[in-house]
Parts: C-alpha cells; structure tokens; sequence
C-alpha cells in the first residue's frame, strides 16, 4: 500500500466501487484490486449501508453442473471467452463487463439473474482445474462441465434437458396445490 | 412492394443499422464488438466511416447485414418453440457467442 500513486488508487477504488455495485463479495475485491482490506471495508460500508457478509465463500463446484444454473453460467462463460478472444479486455474488467452483457440478457428474456457476480467470479477461479468448458456434440455450444468427466460424447442440457427441468419450486408447489384442487 | 419500394427500404435499413453500429461502437466498443458479432479491427473501420461514406455504402442493392444463425440454430429455435423451459434465447446467446467474428479480409 505504501509509495502508491494517487492516480493508482483512484482507479483501484473505481474498480471496486463498481464490483460492489455489481454485489460482489470481499473476497472478490481482496483478489481483484490492491486496496487494503480496511479501505474496501469502508468503501464497501459507504456504497451498501452495511457490512459485508462475513465468512468463507459457499459455493461449490457443483453447483454449476445443475441444470439451470449450468445454462446461465455457461452463457456467461461464453460472454467472457468471447470478449477475451476479441477483445483487449483482461481480467477484472472483462469478468464486470461479460457479467453486465449477462444481466443484460437475463433482464431481455425475463429470467432470473440466478448466477451472481461473486459466483461468476468464482466459476473463473474453478475453470482449468476443477470445470472445464466443453462442445455439445449436438449444437455445438460451449458448457461448463467436470473436468474429470469424459466428455467426447457430451450432450448440453439443452439439447438434452431433463424431465423436470426449469420447475421452480413455486411452480412445482402451484401445481400440487391445483391437484389438491382437484381432489 | 414493388422494386423501387424495396430498394427505398433496404437502402433504410442499411443507413439505420450502420448508424446504429457507429453509436454502439463509440459509446462502447467492447460491448459493441459482442453485440455486432464483428472484430475489433472491423468495429475500429465501421466507428471511423464519415457521414458521406456511410450514405454511399446504404445505397446499394443487397443488405449490409448478415443473418447470424446458421441452420441449426433456426431449427433448434423452431423446434422448441412454445416450451419456455428449454430457454430458447439462452441458447441462442450461447450459440452465437462461440461463432466467429466477421473481419476484415
């Protein structure tokens, strides 16, 4: 932190005022940005009013394999892959704007924005090691899957979605309520 | 529609898109490039064209803009149609982001 520039900061203290705003984690910023954990700490206070949740992150692996959680961050992982290709943006600023271009979509096709920017971040974290991004041997697309699952003749869940996919527990709830009606 | 009807819209629609291509492409570029489906270097071109340049490039016959879909995808899209839980527009996005761009020759 010492003998750093002013100019420096300020674009470090930007970065993170806009990865909270976006909801992410302390963990997130500790990683992506040089700030000390005291300034993103009241930085974090000033912008939400409140103090950010403590403790370990939760998420697993597995979570991205679940059908529909599989979709969004298979698609936001093609976002962010596509804007690395093409793009000159790298790291941090490529996660906030493949994770906007993400909300964008969720928000036209009125789905639920279910994969969060800290989750997004850590599905960057598990990629190479623990998940893996593999072609659909049907349409082609690009997924998330097990790194150490065989994949040759992968089948995206798309292509192949399962029985009871994309039931909410709402609607699953709403549906036995109608059966109990109709008793 | 007769033909000169068509050409009147096409001509519109080549000066609307190309515009719009420049309005993205300025505010941003980055965005603009996944949106547009084009390189970098070709957003860089289209960003840079002048007014004039822009009206003499509408003016043409054919469309300036492509169909990014290929076969599948339409059939895919079709096929699923009425079954919102096969998420048909996410899967399109994720097609459409794992297509090349289109460059400069």
């Amino acid at each position: 932190m010492r003998n750093k520039s002013v100019v420096t900061e300020g674009v470090e203290i930007r970065l993170a005022t806009e990865l909270i705003e976006l909801g992410a984690r302390l963990q997130v910023l500790e990683t992506e940005t040089s700030l000390s954990r005291e300034r993103l700490l009241n930085l974090y206070k000033e912008l939400k009013g409140e103090s950010p949740p403590k403790g370990m992150l939760p998420y697993s692996a597995d979570w991205f394999l679940i059908w529909q959680p599989n979709v969004h961050s298979s698609l936001f992982i093609d976002i962010y892959n596509y804007l690395v290709a093409h793009t000159d943006l790298r790291g941090a600023h490529a996660l906030i704007k493949s994770y906007r271009l993400y909300l964008e979509h969720v928000q036209v096709c009125n789905l639920e924005p279910i994969l969060t920017l800290t989750r997004a971040w850590t599905l960057l974290r598990f990629l190479g090691n623990l998940l893996e991004t593999v072609s659909c041997s049907r349409c082609g697309g690009h997924f998330i899957a097990h790194r150490q699952d065989i994949n040759s003749d992968y089948v995206c869940g798309l292509c192949r979605p399962p029985s009871r996919a994309g039931k909410s527990k709402k609607q699953a709830s709403e549906a036995t309520q109608d059966i109990l009606a109709a008793l | 529609m007769n033909t000169s009807d068509m050409l009147e819209a096409i001509k519109d629609l080549n000066l609307t898109y190309l515009m719009l291509a420049q309005h993205m492409i300025r505010e941003d570029k980055s965005a603009a490039v996944y949106r547009l489906g084009v390189s970098q270097e070709l957003a860089d071109v289209l960003a840079d064209l002048t007014a004039g340049q822009v009206l003499r490039m509408a003016r043409t016959n054919v469309l300036l803009c492509r169909m990014r879909f290929d076969d599948r995808l339409i059939l895919g899209l079709l096929t699923s149609h009425g079954n919102e839980n096969m998420m048909p527009q996410s899967h399109a996005a994720i097609l459409l982001s794992g297509q090349p761009v289109e460059e400069l020759a």
